[in-house]
C-alpha cells in the first residue's frame, strides 16, 4: 500500500510524522497548526482530514471533529484517486469510535471494500467494524469473503465463530452450526487444520450440536496431536464421553487423569459422576453464567440398584486407597477429601453411614485440621449432615483437638477450624451466651498468646492467628443480635480496629467493620474502610455490593456520586473497549476467547448492580437539585425528559439480570445487601449465609430498577402537568391541561404500582388507608418510600382533589412521624435504620413534592421582567386549590421540623460525653459477665506485653492503640452524618418557608 | 485438591477474595483481556473444591532470538491456600508451556527488591537474580529481574547474572 513508498494516506511521512507526535505529546494546539498548514498543501486529502478531525476530537471539540469526519468521507466517496488506504480509514474509524459514529465509520470502510473489492486490509477493517458493532451475521459474511479470497484457514474460523456468536446471542437456528460443520470438514479435507485452537473450536462447533461421538472421533483421529497438553485432551475427552453417556470409557479417561495428577479435585468428581452414571455435573456446563460456587449435593441415584450402587463405590474407593498409597508423603489434599465425598455419596444414597462419614471428616482434620482451607474444603459435605450429626462432629473435632499435642501454629490452625465449622454449620446459634461469650474470651486469650509467633514475620506476611479476630467479632455480633445490648457491638469494633492496628492489611476486618459501622450510622467511617480495600476496575462489580445500598440511602451525596461515577466509568468503558479485544483475540487466533469475551461483554451489561447504578446516578442529581425547579428542569432536559430511561426500564423487564456480586465475602449477618438479620429479632437461623440468594433477588431487583427508572419521566409529566394546573383551576374556559401528557402519566403510574406488586386502584386504595390509619406503615413493608413516591406522583397527576392532597399530608406526617415516635429518645446506635427511611423520604419524596408545588406556585408568581401581577390573582390566591397548596406546605414544614428538631436534640450531645457513653457500654461487669470482657483481656495484653516477646513492629503497634481514639471516631462520624442529614432538612425547611411566603404575595 | 486450567473472563468476577489481598495487583480489563487474547496458554488458574479460586498465574512469552522468553507477569495466591506449594505448580506449569510448547530459552519475572518473601520462593524454584532495575516500581522501588534458564538454552547463559543495576528505559520489554 501507499504507506510502502514512504507515504502516508499519500502524503509523505516525514510531514505526517511531527503531527503525530505533537498528538502523542498532548500538544493539540501545535498539531493543530501543522495539519492546517498540511491541508492548505493537501487540500483534498481524506487522511490530512482524518488527522485534523482526531486533533479536535483530542481538544474535546466534538462537533468539529464529526464535522471535519463528514467532509473527509465525502471526499472518499468522491475522490477517484486510490487514496482510500486503511490508515485513512482507521483513523477516521478511531475518531468516529469515540464520538459514538460507529456507523459511519462502518459505512466508510463498506464503501472502500466495494470499491477495491480484492484488498484483504480493508476487509479487515472492515470485519473490524462489524465486531464492533456486534453484527454477527456480517462479520460472517465478511470472513467468508476474505476465506475464499486468501484460503487462510483462520478466516474460516473468523466465520465459524461469527456463525456460533449468531447462534448463542442471537438465538439464530441452530442449523447454521451445520453450516460452520460443512465449511469446517470441506476445508480440512483440503488442507487439514492447522492450529490448536481451530480445533477447540471444531470440538465446541460439534459439541453445540450435542454430536458428541464425532467429537471424539476427531480427537483421537491426526488432528489430536495438536492439543499439546495431554491433560487437557483428556479433559476434553472424558467429558464428551460423559455427555455421549459412554460413562464406562468417561471412567477410564478420568482415571488416567487422576494418575498424572491426583490432586485434581474436579476430574475426580468427573470420575465419580461418571462411575454413577449421574449426569447432573454437566447440567450447567454450556451455562457459561455459572460463576457461583456449585455444591454438588445434587446427585442422582434412581437408575442405580443397590448392588450396582454398591460395586461401583467400591471401585471408587479401590481408586481412592491406590491414590493415597501413591501420594502418601506429598501431603496432597485431595485423595483424602475423596474418601469423604465417596461418604457423602453414600449418605445421600441412603446408607446409613453417617457415622463412617464423620470418621473421615475426622481423619481429614487429624491430617489437615490446621490449614486455613480446612472448612471450606468440607463445606459441601457438612451441608448433608443432620443437625444433631453436626453438633456431634464439633464435638468430635473438640476432643480430638485437644489429645493433640502438636506444635503451637498447629493447634492454633486446628482451633481457628473448629470455630470455622462451628460457624458453617450454624452450630454456634445454638450455644447459650454464656458459652459463647467464654469462647470468644477463649479465643483473645488464644491470639494474645500467639502474637509473638509472629515476631519475625515480614510485614507484608499474613500473621498467625489473624482470623481469630474476625471469628470473635462474629461472635460478639451475634451476641448483641441475641441481647440488643449495644456492647457487643462495641467490643467488635474494637476488637477488629486493633487487628487493624497491629495489621492494617487485612481485608476481613475492614468488610466486617464497614458492615458495623453502616449498621450504627457511622457511615463516613463505613466508607473510609471500603475506601481502604482499595477497590478498582473488575473489584468494582463484585466488591462494591457492600457499600452502594447504605450509600443510596444516605445524605453522602459528595461521596456516592463519586463511588457510581467510578463504577460506571469502569463499566462503560469496559463495554466500549472490549469489543477492540475481541478484534485482538481474532487476529492471535485465539477463537475461544472471541466467544468467551462476548459472552461476558454481554453479562456485564445485563449486571443488575449497573443497571440499578444507570438510574440511581440520574435520581441522585435529581435529589441534589430538588430544591431549585430551574436546575431540576435543567437536568431532566439532559435525561432527555426521562424518555431514555423509560426505556432502560422496558429493556431490563426483557432481559435476564445477570448477579455478578460477590457475596461470600459478605458478613453473616447480611448474606446480600438487602437483608440484615441484626435489623429483626434473633431466631436460631437456619444457615443460610452461603446459599445462592440470587434467585429471589431477581424479582425484586427488576422492580426496584425499573420503578426508578420510571421516575424522571413521571417526574417530568408531573412538573408539566402543575405548571399549569393553578392557573386552570381558576379559568372558566381553563383547557383542562394536556391531555396526552395526563395521559402518559397515568400508564406511567399504573406501570409503578404494576411494579409495586399491584393496581392503581388498589394502590391508592392502600395510601388512603394508610393516611386514615385504617391500616398500618408496615403494611408497606420495604418500598415504604417508593409508596410514598407514588402518592406524591399519584396527586400531581390530581392536583385539584383536595382530598388527594389532603391523604398525601397525611401520609407524610404519618409515615414521619411513626419514625419519630420509634427513634425517640435513643441514639443512632439503635436507630439508625429508622433515619436511613427518613433520609429516603425527605430527600425523595419529599423533595419531589416540593417540586411539584414550585412547579404550582410559579406559575401564579409575576414574571421575572413586569412584575406585573397575574391575571386572576385573588382568585388565585383564594381558590381552593391554593388552599390545598398552602395547607401542604405547612404539613411539610412543620414535619421536616420534627425531624430537624429530633436531630438537634441528638447533635446537642457534646462528644466528650457521647464518647463517655460509649465507652460505658464496655465496661465490664467481673461477676455478671457481659460485654467488656474479649477487651479486657486485650488491653490487658497489651499492658503487660514486652517489645522482646512480641518484636518491635507489633509491639510499636500495640502501644499506639486507645480504646477511646476509637470510640471518638466512631462518635465524630455519627455526627457527621446526622450534621449532613440536618443541612438536608434545614434546605428544605427554607425552600418551603421561602413557598410560603411566595404563595402570600399572588 | 488443584484442578489447574485456563483462566477465562468469569473467574475475574470469582478472584475477588485473592485480589483484596493487598500484595495482588487489580489490573484494568484490557490488561487481563489482552493476555487472555494474546498468550492464553500462560494464564491459568488454580481451582479448589467448591469452585473456589484458590490463585492464578498471568504471563507471555515474548523476545526475539536467544532472549525469547517466558514471562511471569503476576502470580498470586490467596491466603487461604498458602504454605501448600500452590504457586510452584503454578510456575512450573508456565516454565513447562515456555519449555515444551514455546521452546523458549528461559523465563523471567519481576519483583520488589523489598519483597524478601518472595524473592526466596522464587530462589528455591530455581531462579537467579539476573540484574537491578533501578526505580522499577512507579519510579520509586527497584525491581530485580529474575530467570530461570529451560532446556534449549544448554549453556544456561540467559541466566549469568549483569554486573551493573539497569535503569528501565533500558529494558528490551516493558
Amino acid at each position: 500500500m501507499a504507506s510502502k513508498f514512504g507515504l502516508a494516506g499519500g502524503i509523505p511521512e516525514r510531514r505526517v510524522r511531527p503531527i503525530w507526535d505533537a498528538i502523542d505529546s498532548r500538544q493539540f494546539k501545535n498539531a493543530l497548526k501543522l495539519v492546517t498548514s498540511l491541508l492548505s498543501k493537501y487540500p483534498k486529502s481524506p487522511y490530512a482530514l482524518a488527522l485534523k478531525a482526531l486533533i479536535h476530537e483530542r481538544m474535546g471539540k466534538t462537533d468539529e471533529a464529526l464535522a471535519v469526519c463528514l467532509d473527509a468521507k465525502e471526499l472518499l466517496y468522491k475522490d477517484d484517486s486510490s487514496l482510500m488506504d486503511d490508515l485513512t480509514l482507521s483513523t477516521l474509524q478511531i475518531v468516529l469510535q469515540r464520538l459514538d459514529h460507529l456507523d459511519l465509520a462502518t459505512s466508510c470502510y463498506a464503501h472502500a471494500c466495494g470499491k477495491f473489492p480484492n484488498n484483504l486490509e480493508l476487509m479487515m477493517g472492515l470485519f473490524n467494524c462489524y465486531v464492533r458493532e456486534y453484527s454477527f451475521v456480517k462479520q460472517q459474511q465478511t470472513a467468508i469473503k476474505m476465506y475464499k479470497l486468501a484460503g487462510e484457514e483462520r478466516f474460516l474460523l473468523w466465520a465459524v465463530c461469527s456463525i456460533q456468536l449468531q447462534v448463542l446471542c442471537d438465538k439464530s437456528g441452530e442449523k447454521l452450526l451445520l453450516l460452520a460443520e460443512g465449511l469446517l470438514k470441506k476445508h480440512i479435507a483440503a488442507h487439514s487444520m492447522h492450529e490448536p485452537e481451530a480445533l477447540m473450536v471444531y470440538i465446541s462447533l460439534l459439541e453445540q450440536q450435542s454430536k458428541y461421538n464425532d467429537g471424539l472421533e476427531v480427537l483421537s483421529g491426526n488432528l489430536g496431536s495438536l492439543l499439546m497438553i495431554e491433560v487437557e485432551k483428556l479433559r476434553i475427552q472424558g467429558r464428551l464421553l460423559a455427555r455421549a453417556n459412554d460413562y464406562s470409557a468417561a471412567v477410564d479417561v478420568y482415571k488416567k487423569i487422576l494418575e498424572v495428577s491426583p490432586d485434581d479435585w474436579e476430574c475426580f468428581l468427573h470420575y465419580l459422576g461418571c462411575l454413577l452414571e449421574d449426569d447432573s455435573i454437566w447440567k450447567y456446563f454450556d451455562n457459561s453464567d455459572q460463576i457461583h460456587p456449585t455444591k454438588h449435593t445434587e446427585c442422582k441415584f434412581s437408575h442405580l440398584t443397590e448392588e450396582m450402587f454398591d460395586s461401583r463405590i467400591s471401585s471408587a474407593s479401590d481408586l481412592v486407597q491406590k491414590l493415597q498409597r501413591d501420594t502418601e508423603n506429598t501431603n496432597l489434599r485431595g485423595p483424602h477429601l475423596a474418601e469423604i465425598e465417596i461418604e457423602k455419596r453414600k449418605l445421600l444414597f441412603g446408607k446409613k453411614n453417617e457415622s463412617t462419614l464423620l470418621e473421615s471428616l475426622l481423619q481429614y482434620f487429624i491430617k489437615f485440621g490446621h490449614l486455613a482451607c480446612y472448612a471450606s474444603d468440607v463445606e459441601a459435605c457438612l451441608q448433608v449432615l443432620s443437625p444433631n450429626k453436626k453438633a456431634e462432629f464439633v464435638e468430635m473435632l473438640v476432643k480430638s483437638s485437644d489429645s493433640v499435642s502438636a506444635s503451637a501454629t498447629k493447634v492454633l490452625g486446628q482451633t481457628t477450624t473448629i470455630l470455622k465449622v462451628q460457624e458453617l454449620t450454624g452450630f454456634i446459634f445454638e450455644l447459650p451466651l454464656g458459652e459463647i461469650e467464654a469462647s470468644a474470651v477463649k479465643l483473645a486469650k488464644l491470639y494474645c498468646q500467639n502474637l509473638p509467633l509472629s515476631k519475625d514475620l515480614d510485614p507484608q506476611e499474613s500473621m498467625f492467628g489473624e482470623e481469630l479476630l474476625s471469628l470473635i467479632s462474629n461472635m460478639l455480633v451475634q451476641l448483641f443480635w441475641r441481647t440488643r445490648d449495644f456492647g457487643y457491638l462495641a467490643e467488635a469494633i474494637m476488637v477488629l480496629e486493633l487487628g487493624l492496628t497491629i495489621r492494617g492489611h487485612v481485608w476481613q476486618y475492614k468488610i466486617l467493620l464497614l458492615h458495623i459501622y453502616s449498621y450504627i450510622g457511622a457511615l463516613p467511617l463505613a466508607f473510609e474502610r471500603y475506601k481502604a480495600l482499595d477497590v478498582k476496575n473488575i473489584l468494582t462489580e463484585t466488591v462494591s455490593h457492600h457499600i452502594l445500598r447504605q450509600m443510596l440511602e444516605s445524605p453522602m451525596w459528595v461521596d456516592l456520586s463519586n463511588l457510581l461515577k467510578d463504577y460506571l466509568k469502569f463499566m462503560d468503558d469496559h463495554l466500549r473497549e472490549s469489543a477492540d479485544l475481541t478484534f485482538l483475540a481474532y487476529r492471535h487466533r485465539n477463537y475461544s476467547k472471541v466467544i468467551e469475551f462476548v459472552l461476558f461483554k454481554q453479562r456485564l451489561q445485563h449486571s443488575n448492580q449497573y443497571q440499578a447504578a444507570r438510574v440511581e446516578a440520574s435520581v441522585l442529581q435529581l435529589k441534589q437539585n430538588a430544591d431549585s425547579i430551574e436546575e431540576e428542569e435543567r437536568i431532566l432536559e439532559n435525561l432527555k425528559s426521562g424518555v431514555e430511561l423509560v426505556e432502560l426500564s422496558n429493556e431490563v423487564g426483557s432481559k435476564t439480570l445477570r448477579f455478578n456480586e460477590d457475596m461470600l465475602t459478605r458478613p453473616w449477618w447480611t448474606p446480600c445487601p438487602e437483608k440484615n438479620y441484626l435489623l429483626g429479632p434473633f431466631e436460631e437461623i437456619s444457615y443460610c449465609r452461603k446459599e445462592n440468594v440470587n434467585k429471589d433477588r431477581e424479582v425484586n431487583m427488576k422492580r426496584a430498577i425499573q420503578r426508578k427508572s420510571l421516575l424522571p419521566r413521571i417526574m417530568y409529566l408531573s412538573i408539566q402537568c402543575s405548571s399549569t394546573a393553578l392557573k386552570e383551576s381558576v379559568e372558566a374556559n381553563g383547557s383542562g391541561g394536556d391531555l396526552k401528557i395526563y395521559g402518559e402519566l397515568k400508564v406511567l403510574l399504573e406501570e409503578y404500582t404494576k411494579k409495586l406488586g399491584c393496581s392503581l386502584s388498589d394502590a391508592v386504595e392502600m395510601i388512603t388507608d394508610i393516611s386514615q390509619g385504617a391500616r398500618t406503615s408496615e403494611s408497606l413493608g420495604s418500598d415504604l418510600v417508593d409508596w410514598l413516591t407514588f402518592a406524591v406522583f399519584w396527586n400531581a397527576w390530581s392536583l385539584s382533589s383536595h382530598e388527594h392532597w389532603h391523604v398525601l399530608n397525611l401520609l407524610f406526617e404519618r409515615l414521619i412521624m411513626d419514625r419519630i415516635r420509634s427513634m425517640g429518645s435513643s441514639d443512632m446506635n439503635s436507630c439508625y435504620s429508622d433515619i436511613q427511611v427518613l433520609v429516603q423520604i425527605i430527600t425523595e419524596p419529599l423533595a419531589w413534592h416540593s417540586l411539584i408545588i414550585q412547579a404550582c406556585t410559579r406559575s401564579s408568581l409575576p414574571s421575572g421582567k413586569k412584575k406585573k401581577k397575574p391575571q386572576h390573582s385573588d382568585q388565585l390566591s383564594s381558590s381552593p386549590m391554593s388552599q390545598a397548596i398552602k395547607e401542604s406546605i405547612q404539613c411539610l414544614w412543620s414535619t421536616v421540623q420534627e425531624v430537624s428538631n429530633w436531630l438537634l436534640s441528638q447533635m446537642n450531645n457534646p462528644e466528650d460525653d457521647q464518647v463517655e457513653r460509649f465507652l460505658s457500654t464496655l465496661k465490664r461487669n467481673e461477676d455478671t459477665g457481659g460485654p467488656g470482657q474479649v477487651l479486657g483481656v486485650l488491653e490487658s495484653f497489651i499492658a503487660s506485653s514486652e517489645e522482646s516477646e512480641v518484636g518491635n513492629r507489633i509491639f510499636e503497634a500495640l502501644k499506639s492503640w486507645s480504646t477511646a481514639d476509637s470510640a471518638r471516631k466512631t462518635v465524630v462520624a455519627q455526627q457527621r452524618l446526622l450534621r449532613e442529614f440536618h443541612q438536608i432538612c434545614e434546605s428544605k425547611s427554607k425552600l418551603l418557608e421561602t413557598l410560603k411566603q411566595q404563595l402570600s404575595h399572588v | 485438591m488443584t484442578t489447574i486450567r485456563r483462566f477465562s473472563c468469569n473467574d475475574l468476577l470469582r478472584f475477588t477474595s485473592v485480589n483484596l489481598d493487598h500484595l495482588t495487583e487489580t489490573f484494568n480489563m484490557s490488561f487481563y483481556m489482552t493476555y487472555l487474547a494474546r498468550w492464553p496458554d500462560y494464564f491459568h488458574v488454580a481451582e479448589g473444591p467448591g469452585n473456589r479460586v484458590m490463585g492464578y498465574i498471568m504471563g507471555k512469552v515474548e523476545g526475539q532470538g536467544e532472549s525469547w522468553h517466558g514471562h511471569v507477569t503476576a502470580v498470586t495466591v490467596s491466603p487461604e491456600y498458602r504454605r501448600q506449594q500452590l504457586a510452584k505448580k503454578l510456575m512450573n506449569l508456565l516454565e513447562d508451556i515456555s519449555d515444551k510448547i514455546d521452546k523458549a530459552y528461559f523465563v523471567d519475572l519481576f519483583v520488589r527488591a523489598s519483597n524478601t518473601p518472595a524473592i526466596k520462593m522464587y530462589e528455591k524454584l530455581g531462579y537467579i537474580i539476573y540484574r537491578r532495575v533501578l526505580r522499577y516500581y512507579s519510579g520509586e522501588e527497584d525491581g530485580l529481574d529474575m530467570r530461570k534458564a529451560l532446556s534449549r538454552d544448554v549453556e544456561k547463559k540467559s541466566v549469568i547474572p549483569l554486573k551493573r543495576p539497569i535503569t528501565p528505559d533500558e529494558l528490551e520489554y516493558d
